[in-house]
């Protein structure tokens, strides 16, 4: 009853459906906890291999050592909540018919995943991403913003990178309305994105025809802009382009979400029962 | 010895179904191989581009760093394309589904069987990215070729094939009783292999005597490359420890055989 009343019952449903997915992550507790120590560990190695870099340099392409030590940081802490490694939850639900029931929710399928994926990426986001930041404080001498309005741009630019890591995957998982081996090609689409998007090194690094060829891709707008933002290395004007070149981005991807949406759902044949 | 051929019998058998089963999607194989070649390559990529900014990686070039890379990438492709019957990630599961036990009640040894049970033909990508790695840094070091370097060149991808695949069967043979500490073992596996792939002598003392005394990774490529390369040792081990590449992942493969017979022993169903 009070749902009918509701003015606005989507938006309560994707709530609900929110909630229940950040509850659900958040009782995978010794997954977590394996995840944290996997990302702690491998961040351990590259913190090394950057301090090796560096010797005895002291700023590299605008970065000192500090930042390079919190740029991996930052890097190991968005690996959960932006599925870095991959994502292939709703092309499972294709390939064991689960996907006809999603269809038929009251809720648009984009939505629907949105809200799940939402629950999902706030449980990362804390239980991952903020313990590995607060693990590298204690152990490393890492840069924390100072700037108030650093703090609203980073917050502005973790939620863009979300939606648009969001948007990307869900526009791969949709291949699997047309081919049953839909995983190889969300492997190469992730794995593409490990080096262009600036998770594995910073873009900075890269020669410039490499730093250009990536700048051409949506990526460094899901991981090397909130990470610049952090580092203090995005300010002024520059800083409101890259949101806006995230923002860009979203709206590219939606649409392109959107267009291959209705097509799939054209082409879809419901395996078994 | 009939026995043996018995079984070598069996395993080509295995994996011959493997093999035909995969090759039945091309397209889908073709693509898996490429790409898979491709993301990891593009990895090497990201690492030489930064060494040319930096010159240098903790004293060492990009062709060294590539000798590192290229051989740990080759091997640890190589044991994931034959091992990945023990791969924890997917016996853990097999183990848990009761699929395992189906294996247990055919009359032929067990460990052949779980050999020949997956056979993961598109590793193919990585290992042709480690050979493309391994090239490039033949090609970039300067390595001064004795008979010894050659004859030794094969022995240690050996080694490195029998390391990876005895921390592949521990893990599995954890996975009997627990499927939560699969995890660190995972990190030992597959973080050895990251660290691998840079001169181990820029980690912390900590980290590096772990992967020294708990788990020998150091001298699996490390010890030898500095051989190959012809480097002083900074951490001022005898030289022969260069040399026991081989003997020390013949050794880790003995145990972890061992490892897997006591807890096939003991192992008990979870009765689904």
């Amino acid at each position: 009853m009070q749902a009918v009343l509701s003015p606005m019952p989507e938006v309560r449903l994707f709530w609900e459906l929110a909630q229940r997915s950040f509850q659900r992550h958040l009782t995978y507790r010794a997954a977590t906890l394996a995840g944290l120590a996997t990302n702690v560990f491998f961040g351990f190695l590259r913190v090394a291999v950057m301090t090796a870099l560096y010797g005895t340099r002291t700023e590299v392409a605008g970065m000192d050592l500090a930042s390079a030590i919190t740029f991996t940081g930052l890097a190991q802490a968005v690996i959960a909540y932006l599925s870095i490694f991959g994502w292939y939850d709703l092309m499972r639900s294709v390939n064991s018919g689960e996907v006809a029931s999603d269809l038929l929710k009251p809720l648009g399928y984009f939505r629907f995943w949105l809200a799940l994926d939402l629950g999902r990426a706030s449980v990362a986001f804390l239980l991952r991403g903020v313990s590995i930041m607060l693990l590298y404080l204690c152990f490393f001498p890492i840069i924390v913003p100072d700037r108030p309005m650093q703090w609203v741009a980073l917050g502005a630019s973790f939620i863009l990178s979300w939606l648009l890591s969001f948007a990307w995957r869900f526009l791969i998982n949709l291949t699997a309305f047309w081919t049953p081996n839909a995983l190889g090609i969300g492997r190469f689409a992730f794995g593409a994105a490990w080096v262009l998007s600036g998770f594995f090194m910073p873009l900075r690094f890269f020669p410039d025809w490499f730093q250009t060829f990536c700048y051409l891709t949506p990526f460094p707008s899901m991981v090397t802009t909130t990470i610049e933002i952090y580092l203090g290395l995005l300010t002024g004007p520059a800083l409101v382009q890259a949101l806006f070149v995230q923002l860009f981005w979203i709206v590219v991807m939606i649409l392109a979400c959107q267009r291959v949406l209705r097509a799939g759902v054209h082409r879809l044949v419901i395996q078994g029962g | 010895m009939q026995r043996v051929l018995f079984l070598w019998g069996i395993y080509w058998r295995l994996i011959g179904v493997q093999v035909r089963a995969q090759m039945q999607y091309r397209m889908t194989f073709i693509l898996e191989v490429l790409s898979s070649g491709i993301t990891l390559f593009l990895f090497f990529l990201s690492i030489a581009f930064v060494l040319q900014r930096f010159g240098n990686l903790g004293g060492w070039t990009l062709g060294e760093i590539a000798f590192l890379w290229g051989t740990v990438e080759f091997s640890f492709g190589l044991m994931d394309m034959i091992f990945s019957g023990f791969d924890p990630a997917t016996f853990g599961k097999q183990v848990r589904q009761g699929l395992f036990d189906q294996l247990l009640l055919r009359p032929v040894n067990i460990t052949t069987q779980v050999m020949g049970s997956e056979f993961v033909l598109r590793r193919l990508g990585r290992i042709a990215q480690g050979a493309l790695i391994l090239g490039v840094a033949l090609n970039l070091a300067d390595i001064q070729w004795t008979l010894g370097k050659v004859l030794y060149l094969p022995l240690i991808i050996a080694g490195m094939i029998c390391f990876f695949g005895g921390l592949f069967i521990i893990g599995a043979t954890i996975s009997f009783w627990t499927i939560e500490s699969i995890e660190a073992m995972n990190v030992l596996t597959y973080g050895s292999g990251e660290m691998m792939a840079y001169p181990m002598h820029i980690y912390p003392d900590w980290l590096r005597r772990t992967f020294t005394y708990i788990v020998p990774t150091i001298f699996l490529n490390y010890y030898p490359a500095l051989y190959f390369l012809d480097k002083p040792d900074p951490l001022g081990m005898p030289a022969i420890v260069s040399f026991i590449s081989p003997l020390v992942g013949a050794g880790v493969l003995v145990v972890a055989l061992r490892f897997w017979r006591f807890g096939i022993q003991r192992y008990q169903s979870t009765g689904t």
